[in-house]
């Protein structure tokens, strides 16, 4: 990450991201083919745009995947899936832009430690 | 040659009945409803108040002819009231009915001279004829009222088909009521026509039209007429013996009509078709699913019959249920729905304009798997007027060399046959119940998912 605003971006998609999901997944649970309506896909596909933005090609989830179509009424499990997916990857990308300094965990800007706090990568602890 | 053809379809005009202000008619059939004067009693509307108003000051002076000896004046016009053809409402198969007799006419008069009020005040709803002369019910009541009404139904007709483009001509048309010479009279002027016959056609509003009257013989006798008090035997009652009640008692049907006008706010014109409610479409779902495919205990009957309940619910009001059809092909059935294609959406648009669909076919197919020989009399069927564009409604996707045959007619032909399975249909009612989605949408997914298939 080369700048703050990176870092900011990068946590505003995570809360989008997680956000979206909890609901999403709330519907899936409930209704799991039921279709998504045209409002919601709108604000959904927004997201992943900003998201596709900010993860760059090295961190997409799916390489042919930039937005949901419509036209293809994808249903609530559907989302759901393509949300976790990108909250993986936002996480992997963030684990590796984390750094343990001074017994704190801080967001890494341009290869050195920033004073932006952070949490530990969530690989730790991980086999 | 379009299935069960209607007026607007026929030209050409992409109208769903439920953005119509009127019921599209049939050329071949009479529509189930009847005009209930008593929704133009009870419409905020101004206009209807005084076309109710109207109908009743002519029948009314009908039985004051009578009453006045000039009977026969008033038999004429009574038998020439008895029957509005021009509008197809009723159960006839032929949209041509009978009018009354002589007798039958004498008899509604008698009762201006039997019932002291009438003889005073005349009739506050025709509708009350129901309850003094036998064989007057539902139909007559309408025929009566669009009678009387004919030149307010002939100038809406007009106004609607100008809006629409429907093409009119020059038609006479018999039995107009003349409120200033107060009788009927031949009318020249334009209406649409029926093309197989050649006859007039006139619109009804949808806002007037019931499958029963409010105030209606069968809802008196089962809910408020002193049954114990006629005969001593209920169970025997003819509907003779009540009438016959109703003529030396006519405060119980005052209190009955009273009764019925202050539930006015309960009378609700019907619509033309309602869709079957979120429960029984999944119970719908449910048994689908649980059908075993072919035909062992009739399976493929169940599934054509829950199928056939199924999607013109859905669907609505985007596609207008056409009919079910049942047609042998190479001595095997095969049974489709037809839907009007209403153009209401964008991809059903697209439809008509990419594969001329006037009307949409959906095969239903209980097998295991589609086969080359379904493919080939679907596509046998989809000639001109139909479309080039049909679904099969079955139960699984179609197998890899069947779907690329599919492929090939739409390189070949440019004719698109797109698939549904049950888990479209369960998608379909899933979107049904949640209001997410409209069900059409799945249809056009499925379409979507095919033309990227094709080349």
């Amino acid at each position: 990450m080369n700048s703050r605003n990176d870092v900011e971006r990068l946590e505003k998609i995570i809360g989008q991201l997680q956000g979206l999901h909890v609901e999403i997944s709330l519907l899936a649970k409930k209704s799991p083919n039921d279709g998504v309506n045209a409002f919601k896909l709108r604000l959904i596909n927004n997201v992943i745009a900003l998201a596709n933005g900010v993860l760059g090609p090295n961190y997409l989830p799916f390489g042919d995947f930039a937005a949901f179509d419509a036209d293809d009424v994808p249903s609530t499990s559907d989302v759901a899936l393509v949300l976790a997916q990108y909250i993986e990857e936002a996480e992997r990308y963030r684990s590796d832009n984390v750094i343990y300094y001074d017994y704190n965990w801080f967001y890494m800007v341009n290869g050195k430690a920033s004073n932006i706090p952070s949490g530990p990568p969530s690989k730790i602890g991980k086999k | 040659m379009l299935i069960r053809p209607r007026l607007t379809d026929f030209h050409g005009i992409a109208l769903a009945q439920e953005d119509a202000d009127f019921a599209i008619p049939f050329f071949d059939e009479d529509l189930p409803l009847y005009v209930d004067p008593f929704l133009m009693w009870r419409s905020p509307s101004q206009q209807d108040m005084a076309l109710h108003g109207a109908l009743l000051t002519a029948f009314n002076h009908l039985g004051q002819l009578a009453v006045n000896g000039k009977q026969d004046e008033a038999i004429n016009a009574l038998i020439a009231a008895s029957e509005c053809d021009e509008v197809g409402l009723g159960s006839s198969g032929t949209r041509r009915g009978k009018r009354i007799g002589r007798n039958k006419a004498e008899e509604i008069l008698a009762i201006f001279r039997r019932i002291p009020r009438y003889a005073a005040h005349g009739l506050s709803h025709i509708e009350e004829l129901q309850f003094f002369v036998e064989g007057i019910s539902k139909d007559r009541i309408s025929d009566f009222a669009c009678s009387f009404l004919k030149s307010f139904l002939i100038d809406f007709t007009i106004d609607q088909c100008n809006r629409l483009g429907i093409p009119l001509e020059p038609k006479t048309v018999p039995n107009v009521w003349d409120p200033r010479s107060r009788s009927f009279i031949v009318a020249r002027t334009t209406l649409p026509i029926d093309p197989t016959d050649d006859r007039p056609l006139l619109l009804v509003p949808k806002r007037w039209l019931r499958f029963v009257p409010w105030i209606s013989y069968e809802d008196y006798f089962e809910k408020h007429c002193p049954q114990d008090e006629i005969s001593h035997e209920p169970e025997n009652l003819t509907r003779v013996e009540v009438l016959n009640y109703n003529r030396d008692n006519y405060g119980v049907v005052a209190a009955y009509i009273e009764a019925k006008e202050r539930a006015f706010e309960d009378a609700k014109n019907d619509p033309l078709f309602s869709q079957i409610p979120v429960r029984s479409a999944r119970v719908k779902l449910t048994q689908i699913k649980k059908l075993p495919t072919g035909k062992t205990d009739g399976a493929d009957i169940k599934y054509e019959a829950a199928v056939g309940q199924l999607l013109p619910s859905l669907l609505y009001p985007n596609l207008d249920f056409a009919q079910l059809q049942a047609r042998t092909e190479s001595g095997v059935s095969v049974r489709d729905l037809i839907f009007y294609n209403t153009q209401r959406a964008p991809f059903l648009q697209e439809i008509f304009v990419d594969y001329g669909s006037r009307q949409i076919t959906f095969e239903m197919k209980n097998v295991a798997a589609v086969e080359r020989t379904h493919v080939d009399q679907l596509n046998r069927y989809m000639a001109d007027e139909l479309g080039r564009f049909g679904v099969f409604v079955t139960r699984t996707p179609l197998k890899r060399p069947i779907l690329q045959r599919t492929i090939d007619l739409w390189s070949g032909q440019r004719k698109a046959i797109i698939t549904l399975t049950d888990a479209d249909l369960e998608q379909m009612v899933e979107v049904f119940d949640s209001k997410q989605r409209d069900p059409l949408d799945v249809l056009s997914m499925k379409y979507a998912q095919f033309r990227r298939n094709c080349p």
